[in-house]
């Protein structure tokens, strides 16, 4: 069963059981890639929790040609680690200034950035040219954000080589993606 | 319109991972709603993160997690406040702005300097930068300048130039404690530019160093 087919299950007759399985699969998964990223086990639970639940209500909003359920799931996480460190620097300030705060969340979803399929397709195509080193560097660089003396000793390549192979990783992707 | 100077790869790999600053994060999120470019530089990051999430050790919930979002599920919705809709407080520098920013609340704008105004948004989680509204009347030279911080700016209305080349709406410049420079306004129009800055400007001359007490962006 692939994940985006039980996103629409959800969608389209609130299936609780297609919702067990994305749960099962995804919750624990967000929670281990919350910690690893720095964040306490229990914020990292209620992101988790929260990233959920938002599936649920927002499964309907899931476009299957336009993004994979891994990166859409990662981006309702993203959005919702965005949102809970502002709601905590809304009330630090708020005790100095009573004054409230409705501005509402900048980030972008993925459902407003990415609407053509041909991008779409354009982008899958783009990440399958980048080497396994390449896709490799870029996401412990930027996604799981290692520091780049720690990526070197992981990989057993000199801090110069991290960095030029993340810089050529990026601007490969760029002319791949560029009009 | 034609997108000359676009964002640094890796602010635009920092907004997709959710790790840039506030006022940061406004500025490439106003460019890159304008960028089919860097949309889909900033999906291809979303994908590859999304395969790391595929990848991620899994750590175990607690173990009512998914009775409490059950829960949660079956309650009543709360009807969710409907963002506010160009209900500004205040005047604003341009009533013509991009739908992200006429979502943002602004502060009273101010005179910096002859011909230049700014108009500050208000963003609680901002933490290390802070961001505005820059006008600048035509034919402004703006005073030579380097940064100890970063210095983002998308151009909305009207263009500058500098060495790097000339900014026209929807170009992004990226300045940083290694550029030094000197931007002089279009003649034709006013240029309007949202910015986000961390650390100061530092003002370079002899008119510089006398009247930079006196500029505060």
């Amino acid at each position: 069963m692939e994940w985006a087919e039980l996103i629409g299950r959800v969608a389209a007759h609130g299936d609780r059981g297609a919702f067990k399985l994305l749960f099962e699969h995804f919750a624990p998964r967000v929670k281990g890639f919350l910690v690893k990223t720095g964040m306490s086990a229990d914020a990292a639970e209620e992101i988790a929790q929260m990233t959920l639940l938002t599936v649920w209500r927002k499964a309907a909003q899931f476009d299957p040609a336009s993004a994979g359920a891994a990166a859409w799931i990662f981006t309702i996480a993203r959005n919702l680690r965005i949102d809970s460190a502002r709601a905590a620097a809304r009330r630090a300030k708020a005790a100095v200034n009573a004054e409230r705060d409705e501005t509402p969340e900048v980030a972008l979803s993925p459902e407003t950035m990415m609407s053509r399929s041909d991008d779409v397709s354009r982008v899958s195509a783009a990440i399958q040219q980048l080497s396994d080193e390449q896709s490799t560097v870029i996401r412990m660089s930027f996604i799981e954000e290692h520091p780049h003396g720690e990526i070197a000793e992981r990989l057993g390549i000199p801090l110069g080589t991290v960095k030029s192979r993340i810089r050529l990783a990026m601007a490969r992707l760029k002319d791949l993606l560029d009009d | 319109m034609t997108i000359n100077h676009h964002p640094p790869e890796d602010l635009l790999a920092d907004f997709a991972a959710g790790r840039l600053d506030e006022a940061d994060r406004l500025v490439i999120g106003v460019h890159a709603a304008q960028c089919p470019n860097c949309q889909r530089f900033i999906a291809a990051i979303e994908q590859l993160a999304g395969a790391a999430l595929e990848q991620a050790a899994p750590v175990a919930m607690a173990d009512d997690a998914f009775a409490t979002i059950m829960a949660a599920i079956d309650e009543p919705k709360t009807a969710s406040t409907p963002a506010p809709t160009s209900s500004q407080p205040v005047p604003l520098l341009d009533d013509d702005l991009p739908e992200m920013l006429r979502r943002c609340r602004f502060a009273k704008s101010r005179r910096v300097a002859p011909g230049v105004k700014m108009q500050p948004i208000v963003l609680p989680g901002a933490d290390k930068s802070r961001a505005f509204l820059l006008w600048s009347a035509p034919g402004t030279r703006m005073l030579e300048h380097s940064h100890t911080g970063t210095e983002l700016t998308l151009v909305l209305k009207g263009s500058f130039s500098h060495q790097g080349g000339e900014y026209r709406p929807g170009d992004f410049d990226f300045g940083d404690g290694e550029v030094d420079h000197q931007p002089l306004v279009g003649s034709d129009m006013p240029c309007l530019c949202l910015v986000a800055m961390s650390g100061d400007l530092q003002m370079h001359g002899w008119l510089g160093r006398l009247i930079s007490p006196f500029v505060r962006l």
